[in-house]
């Protein structure tokens, strides 16, 4: 197998010290307990395969794929390693080597004929001219109804969105490894925005817009405190930060701030902000490990049973698809239960008051 | 024995099909820990009751295979890494907090616990363990018992010898024996207890530890001092513990482990040669105000300046930030050089402290690589790392005759080979000088707890003579 991309990651890997801190908080690890599921287990691997002391396997890029891409253990890192970087870059090369999940290549194949990972021809941007850009994402796509209420939040607070025929942000194609497909789609991406500002409503295309393509993205978060008036809906809940949102551009305080303007009382678990714990719904194990992804998010939403609060909070649709679906099961198994919203319904539930 | 595939299932059979792995990927992982050394582990196995240890080393010791115990591989000096394959006994599983008693200072817990955890336990009931490695976050306790772990507040607290009442192991023939008592003292004969905190897995397998809890203080007061001189730092760290004070923390930082903090993470220190941490703590503020008043005066005695002092926690936590970053700051300290855990800790006695690390700049200056000397010098302990470019054989070199020399100094001044983190392999060619006279001892004591030799084989008094070729280096050497 070439390393083409995982060799540049060479010096990466010699810095990681192998302490283990990246344990602490990998969700992966927290479900399976092994090891091999933990970043330095990855980076060892990544390591074995680079330096040729291992020959790559279906077990290995199993492994290798098995990770919500949560950068916890980033957080953590006693030496700053970009553990998600190096995974990606090895996904990369097992792609290229043939070890692609058929359900990864699918979703490739789905944004190329479609723009969108659903591959999903009817999921449509609902376009219109406007002031400010913003990209809409396609987990919200396929759920139009938030994604009108999103922009009827935005319009109700005096900002005009425009939206374009959008595409993909590419994250899912370069995260996955399929690099060929993202180089090409990336080109497409940027000729669809030049622009340097965007505002984005999915956590993980700001973070990513932000990063991969080096734009001033604010989430909607940002853009809606700037403009809310003082509420009251006298609420108590829990807020789940998203890992791109939290970890990723450091956005932590806006929706809480936004929670308290609407007189939502915010009861904290133990692990928030950059320390949240993730929901499972990241890095693609959504589409290939579905029970490994049900498994993380069913600890998270144990975490906010516990906090006593009726209602948990969160503003990426990811996060609210997996944490919905996580809360329905607890509460059919008696272990408590805890109803999960977007954050946009709050927003939009004050404004209509 | 090497294992089989009859082996694997004799295992399965003890630990369901759920706890063994043998992939090359996971068996490779689990080959490696925080050191520089690497192997593969032939199986790993993951029990999750004494019966299923008891069935394992039944086994093994039957068998002559070797098992290696495992916490979370954060040891840095290769004492998880098996040299010669066998099975690695993952103990993480096993992590159950069996009782807290507040009423006897007392607590009884399995190995896997993690010790990060176990305090989190331990804060409703106002009480703390005290030995704070500073890996407390994933380090087990049955891994800091069998490295005789300790940390920043050792110095008040001692390390984790001084907290445990007494265990449970499994011998190498499966047999389970209980050492110590739920008492803070025994004078009951032989302290076998005592002999297995540091025994790095070579004697048996701790399965449940009693270990002795302490109050959480309720006033705490930190502060910082700058000195020009690094000797002055040494003097002041020296006298403190001189004149009876009692620091719940003394760290010191040298200029290196300085540059690294401010460059790297722009942590603003002043660049001076040497930064000195004091702490104290108690139940009586006016106490915690009198010890700090006291090793202020002492340092200011010797030149120390500049000195911020503060019971506020986000205060304290400020002026511990570029101590408690370091190790992130030397990983980034110049592009192309590695922090590799060689002559990483040792201790020397207090009026040594300065001196020593003088020696560690200038054996590094000699030898080419970057070594800074910090560590927790309150309880004596010094710490360094070499940083070097891990592929090039002559800076392999080079750190082969730094630790050479450094641990040659060491032993000069009474010092010893390892504060704390023990001394797998990577120490061992130094530590048997160090222990020269006493190896025999040694070698007769691991005969009579495992007379096949199963036990973490080749490993303290059995390691090979020289530490870079006992095993593959993780690093591609080239
Ligand atoms: C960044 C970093 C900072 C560190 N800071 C400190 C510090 O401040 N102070 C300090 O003391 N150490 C420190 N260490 C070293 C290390 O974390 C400690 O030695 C810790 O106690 C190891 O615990 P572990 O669970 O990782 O054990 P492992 O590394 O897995 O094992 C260590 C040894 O214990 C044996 N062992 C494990 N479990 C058992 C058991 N149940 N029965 C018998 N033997 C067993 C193993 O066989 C091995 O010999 C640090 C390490 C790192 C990477
Ligand atoms: S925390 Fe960072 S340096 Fe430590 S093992 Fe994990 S990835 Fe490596
Ligand atoms: S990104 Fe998250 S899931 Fe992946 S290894 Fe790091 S902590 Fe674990």
């Amino acid at each position: 197998m070439a390393k083409k991309y995982l060799k540049e990651w060479n010096n990466e890997l010699n810095i990681c010290i192998r302490c283990a801190y990246c344990f602490e908080g990998c969700p992966v690890f927290k479900v399976t307990g092994w090891e091999t599921d933990t970043a330095r287990g990855k980076t060892i691997l990544a390591y074995g395969v680079v330096s040729g002391e291992l020959e790559p396997s279906q077990y290995i890029a199993d492994k290798l794929f098995q990770c919500t891409y949560c950068r916890d253990c980033s957080e953590r890192c006693s030496a700053n390693v970009s553990v998600v970087d190096i995974l990606a870059a090895a996904r990369a090369d097992l792609v290229e080597a043939g070890f692609a999940s058929d359900t990864h290549k699918g979703m490739a194949k789905n944004v190329k004929e479609t723009g969108n990972i659903f591959g999903d021809k009817e999921i449509k941007a609902p376009t219109q001219q406007g002031d400010v850009p913003v990209f809409i994402g396609c987990q919200y796509l396929a759920r139009p109804n938030q994604t009108k209420m999103y922009l009827k939040i935005l319009e109700k607070l005096g900002v005009k969105p425009l939206i374009k025929d959008e595409i993909c942000c590419g994250y899912p194609l370069h995260a996955l490894g399929f690099r060929k497909e993202f180089e090409e789609h990336k080109k497409k991406f940027l000729e669809l925005y030049p622009e340097k500002d965007i505002v984005a409503l999915c956590p993980t295309c700001a973070a990513y817009i932000h990063e991969e393509y080096g734009k001033n993205v604010k989430h909607i978060t940002q853009a809606i405190l700037e403009h809310l008036p003082e509420k009251n809906l006298g609420l108590k809940a829990t807020y789940h930060d998203p890992c791109d949102l939290s970890r990723v551009m450091g956005i932590t305080e806006e929706p809480r701030e936004i929670l308290k303007k609407l007189g939502v009382e915010i009861i904290e678990m133990p692990q928030n902000r950059k320390t949240s714990q993730c929901c499972g719904g990241g890095g693609g194990i959504l589409m290939s490990d579905v029970n490994l992804s049900d498994d993380i998010a069913s600890l998270r939403i144990k975490q906010a049973i516990a906090t006593g609060a009726p209602l948990l909070i969160t503003p990426c649709p990811t996060c609210e698809q997996v944490l919905k679906k996580a809360a329905a099961v607890m509460k059919e198994k008696g272990n408590g239960s805890i109803q999960v919203k977007n954050l946009n319904d709050i927003v939009w539930k004050a404004l209509k008051s | 024995m090497p294992i089989t595939k009859d082996s694997v299932r004799k295992l399965e059979d003890i630990v369901g099909t759920d706890n063994i792995k043998n992939d090359i990927a996971d068996l490779y992982i689990y080959g490696s820990d925080s050191s520089v050394h690497k192997a593969l582990a032939s199986v790993v196995v993951r029990p999750t009751k004494t019966e299923q240890v008891q069935a394992i080393l039944r086994y093994a010791n039957a068998e002559l295979i070797p098992v290696i115990a495992r916490g979370s591989g954060s040891g840095m000096s290769g004492q998880a890494v098996p040299i010669d394959g066998g099975i690695v006994m993952d103990m993480k599983k096993m992590n159950r907090i069996l009782e807290i008693r507040p009423e006897d200072m007392l607590c009884r817990v399995e190995p896997g616990v993690v010790d990060d955890d176990l305090n989190r336990a331990l804060k409703p009931h106002g009480l703390f363990y005290p030995p704070a490695p500073a890996s407390s976050r994933v380090a087990t306790i049955g891994g800091e018992i069998a490295n005789n772990a300790s940390g920043i507040r050792s110095v008040k607290y001692g390390a984790t010898r001084d907290s445990v009442l007494g265990m449970k192991v499994v011998l190498a023939n499966g047999d389970l024996i209980t050492l110590g008592s739920n008492t803070r003292v025994e004078a009951s004969g032989y302290q076998l207890d005592r002999l297995m905190v540091g025994s790095e897995g070579t004697l048996g397998i701790i399965v449940e530890a009693t270990l002795l809890l302490k109050p959480i203080p309720k006033f705490r007061c930190l502060a910082r001092a700058n000195f020009d001189k690094l000797k002055d730092a040494g003097e002041s760290i020296s006298e403190i513990i001189a004149t009876g004070a009692l620091p719940s923390m003394l760290e010191l930082m040298d200029n290196i482990a300085i540059t690294a903090v401010n460059t790297t993470l722009k942590m603003g220190l002043p660049d001076v040669e040497a930064i000195v941490m004091f702490e104290a703590d108690g139940k009586v503020k006016e106490t915690v105000d009198a010890e700090m008043k006291l090793m202020k005066e002492i340092c200011e005695k010797h030149n120390g300046y500049g000195i911020e002092m503060s019971y506020d926690t986000a205060i304290r936590t400020k002026l511990y930030a570029g101590r408690k970053k370091l190790f992130a700051a030397l990983s980034r300290y110049q592009m192309g050089l590695s922090c590799t855990s060689l002559a990483d800790d040792m201790a020397v006695p207090y009026s040594k402290m300065a001196e020593c690390a003088s020696k560690i700049h200038e054996i590094a200056k000699r030898n080419n690589v970057v070594m800074t000397a910090y560590g927790h010098c309150g309880s004596g302990c010094m710490h360094t790392k070499i940083l070097m470019d891990p592929t090039k054989k002559e800076q392999w070199e080079g750190a082969k005759r730094a630790v050479e020399e450094v641990y040659e100094y060491v032993r000069s001044v009474g010092g010893t080979t390892s504060a704390e983190h023990g001394i797998g392999l990577s120490k061992a060619p130094a530590w048997k000088k160090e222990k020269a006279d006493s190896l025999a001892m040694l070698k007769a004591i691991k005969k009579a707890f495992d007379p096949n030799n199963i036990l973490n084989p080749h490993k303290l008094q059995d390691a090979p003579e020289d530490w870079f070729s006992a095993t593959e280096i993780r690093y591609p050497v080239e």
